[in-house]
């Protein structure tokens, strides 16, 4: 959950440099370390790859194949060609985005009210939100089946929605509040006195000056709504309504599995998330509020 | 929205003398509804689907829930009984134990891991740490699902390349067609693997950017005292580091405790119960046994021990600055 918001504390680190100033000696020991590191992190990704790349007879062969020579795309093309692939693909796709979008126009609003406004019971509400992120996920899924079976609402793509949704709301809402305190009072001020009422300063105030802060909250909606095994898993029970991650899964478990199509679509299963958190990483790191006040 | 805006608007251009300031008049006396309906929307879905789920659940625990209520829908209170039944469960006493110490050896291994790696950061030039940083992020960023299949994978007898390579090293004789999870202990260790090469960057990261945030003027200080490499670390870094060392601390207490995914995926909670923590246990009572009375009543047990371990931090975070 934090995770994200860490993330950008690393990136911002790297920039600083404070002692690399300090230690210009090269250490040979953690030299060696860090190429052990590198190497142990590296491997999984590398035989992933490699897998993926392969053709058929050379990932079943007994002395393992450490390049992909010949190099094929066959996996790919198969895994597209799977039963079940480019639907549970579109699923997925269905749920994120509507959850990324969802939850950014909810998160949106009421940060702007925990942040920008005082009322009554304003502490307790950040009180809630802060414990509920305790709450394991893995714990409310039994209430939330049995709520959705009397509802109808199993196998369905808005039951699953809003599950995601709630689940991620309560982290956005705190980052976003951040954003939102870091806005200097006097921008506010100033588009009060420019005549412009609640819903005006949210549109064209604040909504370009978290810009930053929604997209790395949309990612964030967007990876944990596209990642989710568990939930889906318990949600879904037709195949043809799978997201993707339960497709794999439940690919891998048959008999004699075909690795190659499998690792290949665990690539493109994990490609856009990859993508986005790298984006993330960068784009966190905001200035946009910078010159806003005095420009 | 687009008619509140559209009021707001004129009534501030056409009165500019103040009379029809309501923004002025609102927060003076009376009720401010603008905060209440931004927070609404947000509010109904998470009172609905955290909120509900959350009292239901606690609820559940004292019912008899199975398969005959999920149908009838009647649902008869009992009392403690789901309590006392997986109390005096035969597998209670070892799926607690199990996750203890499976959750204790990964949060020792990711934060010792974690902050050796920290540490090794700091002392890098610009390119391997570059390299590094990337693999980490990239490890992070992969999901769990991947990098459970391909760990799967790594491990597949006959065909798995970490097979392959420790009968090449020789020591353990011919590994080829080993199932890993055929064992429990061999389930834990290729998932505590799993784990630990997914958390350590998380770990990393966080240490390193905590640790270069250090001025380097304790260190200088330090330094001309003659104090050692591990003195430094012992006596300038750690007390900087305490608040994000414990941070990370607690994050992994909660994350691994809750372990699910990568177990499932690759267990199931077998071979023979060998791998079931309490979260998979609740899982499996609820949704194989459909005995969801017990299944919730684990959940409750699990939340509170979870509670438990980190009351102490949430009780901190309440009562910092940082909730005004």
């Amino acid at each position: 959950m934090t995770a994200t918001q860490l993330s950008s504390a690393a990136g911002n680190a790297k920039t600083s440099g404070v002692r690399s100033r300090r230690r210009r000696a090269r250490h040979p020991i953690s030299f060696a370390g860090a190429i052990i590191c590198c190497v142990l992190w590296a491997v999984p990704i590398y035989w992933m790859l490699n897998t993926s790349f392969k053709t058929r007879d050379h990932i079943t062969s007994t002395t393992p194949q450490f390049f992909p020579v010949p190099f094929s795309f066959g996996n790919y093309a198969d895994a597209f060609t799977k039963p079940g692939f480019l639907s549970s693909l579109l699923n997925s796709l269905v749920v994120s985005l509507g959850v990324v979008i969802v939850s950014i126009v909810l998160g949106f609003l009421a940060s702007a009210a925990v942040s920008r406004f005082r009322f009554f019971g304003r502490r307790a509400i950040m009180v809630a939100i802060l414990a509920v992120q305790m709450i394991p996920g893995g714990a409310l899924l039994i209430p939330l089946f049995l709520s959705f079976k009397s509802l109808g609402l199993l196998n369905s793509y808005w039951g699953l929605g809003l599950a995601y949704v709630s689940s991620v709301l309560p982290f956005s809402i705190w980052v976003l509040r951040g954003f939102f305190l870091n806005l200097p009072i006097e921008i506010e001020e100033a588009a009060k006195i420019d005549g412009a009422g609640t819903a005006r300063i949210l549109r064209s105030v604040y909504f370009p000056l978290v810009l930053p802060g929604l997209i790395s909250t949309s990612v964030f909606a967007f990876i944990a709504a596209w990642n989710d095994y568990i939930t889906a898993y318990v949600m879904l029970k037709d195949q043809s309504k799978y997201t993707l991650p339960v497709w794999l899964v439940s690919f891998s478990t048959n008999e004699g599995t075909d690795y190659g199509g499998l690792i290949a679509a665990s690539v493109l299963f994990a490609l856009p998330v990859v993508i986005f958190f790298m984006i993330v990483q960068r784009n966190l790191v905001s200035g946009m509020s910078a010159g806003a006040v005095k420009g | 929205m687009s008619v509140d805006t559209s009021k707001a608007v004129v009534t501030g251009v056409v009165e500019p003398d103040g009379t029809g300031s309501t923004s002025r008049s609102r927060r003076r006396g009376g009720w401010n509804w603008a905060p209440a309906i931004l927070l609404a929307p947000a509010g109904i879905v998470l009172a609905g689907v955290l909120g509900y789920p959350l009292v239901r659940l606690v609820i559940n625990s004292f019912q008899d829930f199975g398969l005959r209520a999920l149908f009838t829908g009647t649902t008869d209170w009992v009392g403690f009984a789901n309590y006392q039944a997986i109390f005096k469960d035969q597998q209670f006493g070892p799926v607690l134990l199990r996750t203890g110490v499976f959750t204790l050896s990964l949060v020792i291994g990711c934060l010792v891991i974690g902050m050796a790696m920290a540490q090794m950061m700091t002392n890098l030039g610009k390119g391997i740490r570059t390299v590094l940083n990337f693999l980490l992020i990239l490890a992070w960023a992969l999901p769990t699902v991947s990098s459970t299949l391909v760990w799967q994978w790594l491990f597949q007898p006959v065909y798995g390349v970490f097979n392959w390579l420790i009968t090449q090293v020789g020591w353990f004789g011919d590994y080829t067609s080993h199932r890993w999870t055929g064992s429990a202990g061999g389930a834990f260790t290729i998932v505590w693997l799993l784990i630990v090469w997914q958390s350590v960057p998380f770990v990393a990261l966080t240490l390193y950017a905590g640790q270069s945030q250090i001025p380097a003027e304790f260190y200088e200080a330090a330094q001309l005292d003659g104090a050692s490499n591990w003195r430094i670390y012992r006596s300038v870094t750690l007390p900087f580091l305490r608040p994000v060392l414990y941070l990370a601390t607690i994050l992994q207490i909660i994350w691994h405790f809750n372990t699910f995914n990568q177990l499932w995926i690759l267990t199931q909670g077998g071979p023979d119960h060998g791998t079931t923590t309490l979260s998979i246990w609740a899982f499996q009572k609820a949704f194989a046994s459909n005995s969801f009375g017990q299944g919730s009543a684990i959940a409750v047990v699990t939340a509170i021990l979870l509670m438990i371990l980190t009351g102490v931090y949430i009780r901190r975070l309440i009562r910092s600055g940082e909730m005004q």
